[in-house]
């Protein structure tokens, strides 16, 4: 996969090729034809997102939209409507780590980034994927998000977890991912937009085309929000040459130096 | 205490749990657990002095295991043709307290336990298959630093003294085969490795390793399949990741060939590791660490088999039983003993 595009097996292939056919029968537009005929498949039929993503959107630095200032490129926005509709004690707190951004982001810590973050923070990410479950690895804090796609439901009796518990299952080509269970100690970006410990968030993966994936989440948390709010972004799948990911563990750069012991100078 | 707020300090309990272990060495040497009968149990071994205490909690285990010999792959293969190995794995001889007496308690220990360890064939093996005495070559001057690391761990006044893990670092190899259990899942063009600390990509697809200056804490990992052996070339450590308490290390210009050797009824797998590293030994040597899978039918444990029924909902019934893992992350532990040790060697 360091170039393009698993090649699906032959007989996915020809199974491609039926369904195009038998779309173009029902007078589907060609753009939909095309799309479902070519995105990689797992051997059930169910999209194949495995691959290294990223984003290029700006929304990691803040999700609202703003001009440029010198934390933050200029950027339109990734949040429908343009703002989140805090409850006004939230936004009082909203300001407050906007104010102190350059020091209380978690993400500085080397924290896990969380959900949705995590998706779109400007570092790669890579999707494993088989029929029971999608694992994702993030480059940045090194850390391993599993979404269950085996017809299992949340636990019955969670903690809460940095990364949520996520539970997906398929609407046609599109994987929802119903998250929550999650801890109150990440953010959303490095402008302190933040969320409680009752955050919920639903998840909606869905191919434009082999090489590119429409992300959109619905993020509700009844304890900060008024209503909930949609955040999207597109994902591109990496595919220079040898692309991988490389370790970025954040926790040890200040005892770099003491490790490993040196043999005596010479 | 709210639901939640009871949630929460369970969770960072278990994970205070998990990362002070190596410091507090609890249960390390004692495994508290009553003998657990799990199958399948391996071959019967020729003279087994005391019963193995097999699958509890406790991290003891296995005093004897057999080498599995390389040879074809019979069981199961997935779509793309690699032997299917997938699932939950950990070790069968103690964790990490000691790397060449796995059983024989923390070197150096001021406060050594409890009970009279016995005599030391008694014990299971030292991780150092070769040389024969199990001892790691050293040359004098790495051999010193792993002395003074021993020392030092239990009374840390430098940073380099502080366990790794409690900073949250990958366990490395070869260490992270013996801390926790382990979930192993396969893809086409790639062979996953999820530890409790630092998940581990192994590529099979023929890339080439990244650029030497690059130097990482589970090092780069490129593997293939023989039979139903995995070999796997592992190099950019950044000889950060200690093989244990007991402080023994690889430097950054070492090199580790590893080959797991699964069993055909996929119930176990032997690893061996070859570790060249001419700044740090005078010789290459041999790691062999024994290993078993845990499935459904194990009852689960916080070292081995960190997992819980999940929640099943689907109407077709239950062929076997789904797992949920917990997540895997480090964080609380980012402070503590580890800053205490910082700001005393910045003084």
């Amino acid at each position: 996969m360091n170039t393009s595009v698993k090649q699906p097996s032959s007989r996915f292939r020809r199974l491609g090729v039926a369904v195009v056919l038998a779309a173009g029968a029902l007078g589907l537009s060609s753009a939909v034809q095309a799309a479902a005929g070519k995105i990689p498949r797992l051997a059930n039929g169910k999209p194949d997102f495995s691959g290294i993503w990223q984003t290029t959107s700006a929304a990691d630095y803040d999700l609202e939209p703003h001009a440029n200032r010198k934390d933050a490129p200029p950027f339109a926005g990734a949040v429908e409507g343009g703002t989140i509709p805090y409850l006004p004690k939230a936004l009082e707190q909203k300001k407050k780590n906007f104010a102190a951004r350059a020091t209380d982001d978690p993400a500085l810590k080397g924290y896990t980034l969380g959900v949705p973050r995590g998706i779109y923070y400007p570092e790669p990410f890579q999707i494993f994927q088989r029929k029971q479950d999608l694992t994702q690895v993030f480059q940045f804090g090194h850390s391993v998000r599993t979404i269950y796609t085996n017809e299992t439901d949340h636990p019955k009796d969670p903690y809460d977890w940095w990364l949520g518990d996520s539970r997906g299952h398929w609407e046609g080509d599109t994987l929802v991912v119903d998250a929550r269970f999650f801890n109150d100690k990440t953010w959303f970006d490095r402008a302190g937009n933040f969320h409680s410990d009752q955050l919920h968030v639903v998840e909606r993966w869905t191919y434009l085309d082999p090489n590119t994936i429409e992300y959109k989440a619905t993020v509700e948390d009844p304890q900060v929000f008024s209503r909930p709010w949609n955040v999207g972004v597109i994902l591109y799948r990496h595919r220079e040459k040898d692309f991988q990911l490389i370790e970025d563990y954040r926790f040890t750069l200040d005892y770099d130096e003491h490790y490993p012991p040196k043999p005596p100078a010479q | 205490m709210t639901k939640h707020e009871q949630a929460r300090l369970l969770s960072g309990l278990v994970v205070s749990a998990l990362a002070l272990a190596p410091l507090t060495g609890m249960a390390a040497d004692e495994p508290k657990a009553k003998p657990v009968e799990t199958a399948p149990a391996p071959q019967p071994q020729a003279q087994t002095p005391r019963e193995p205490r097999i699958g509890g909690p406790g991290i003891e285990q296995e005093r004897h295991f057999d080498k599995i010999a390389a040879g074809r792959w019979t069981g199961p293969k997935l779509p793309d043709g690699q032997p299917d190995v997938q699932g939950h794995w950990s070790n069968t001889i103690a964790n990490h307290n000691n790397f060449t007496d796995p059983q024989g308690g923390i070197p150096n220990d001021p406060a050594p336990n409890r009970r009279a360890k016995g005599p030391r064939e008694e014990r299971a093996p030292s991780r150092v298959s070769d040389p024969g005495d199990g001892q790691v070559p050293f040359q004098p001057w790495a051999a010193e630093k792993v002395k003074e690391f021993q020392v030092g761990f239990h009374n840390p006044t430098q940073p380099e003294y502080i366990e790794p893990l409690a900073r949250c670092a990958p366990g490395g190899v070869p260490k992270s085969l013996y801390w926790h259990g382990y979930e192993i899942s396969q893809y086409p063009g790639y062979v996953v490795f999820q530890f409790n600390s630092g998940t581990r990509i192994i590529h099979l697809d023929g890339k080439p390793h990244l650029p030497e200056n690059i130097k990482l804490w589970n090092g780069d990992s490129r593997g293939h399949w023989e039979g139903n052996t995995l070999v796997v070339d592992v190099t950019n450590h950044n000889g950060k990741a200690l093989f244990g308490r007991s402080g023994e290390f690889i430097s950054e210009n070492g090199h580790i060939q590893e080959r797991y050797t699964f069993s055909n009824d996929g119930a176990r797998y032997v690893y061996e590791a070859t570790l060249t590293d001419p700044t740090v030994y005078t010789r290459p040597f041999t790691v062999t660490i024994p290993a078993r899978k845990w499935t459904a039918k194990d009852k689960p444990n916080g070292w081995h088999f960190e997992v819980e029924p999940a929640n099943y909902v689907g109407k077709a019934p239950l062929k076997e039983p789904v797992l949920d893992r917990y997540e895997r992350v480090c964080a609380e532990n980012n402070g503590g003993f580890g800053l205490v040790a910082a700001e005393q060697g910045k003084k």
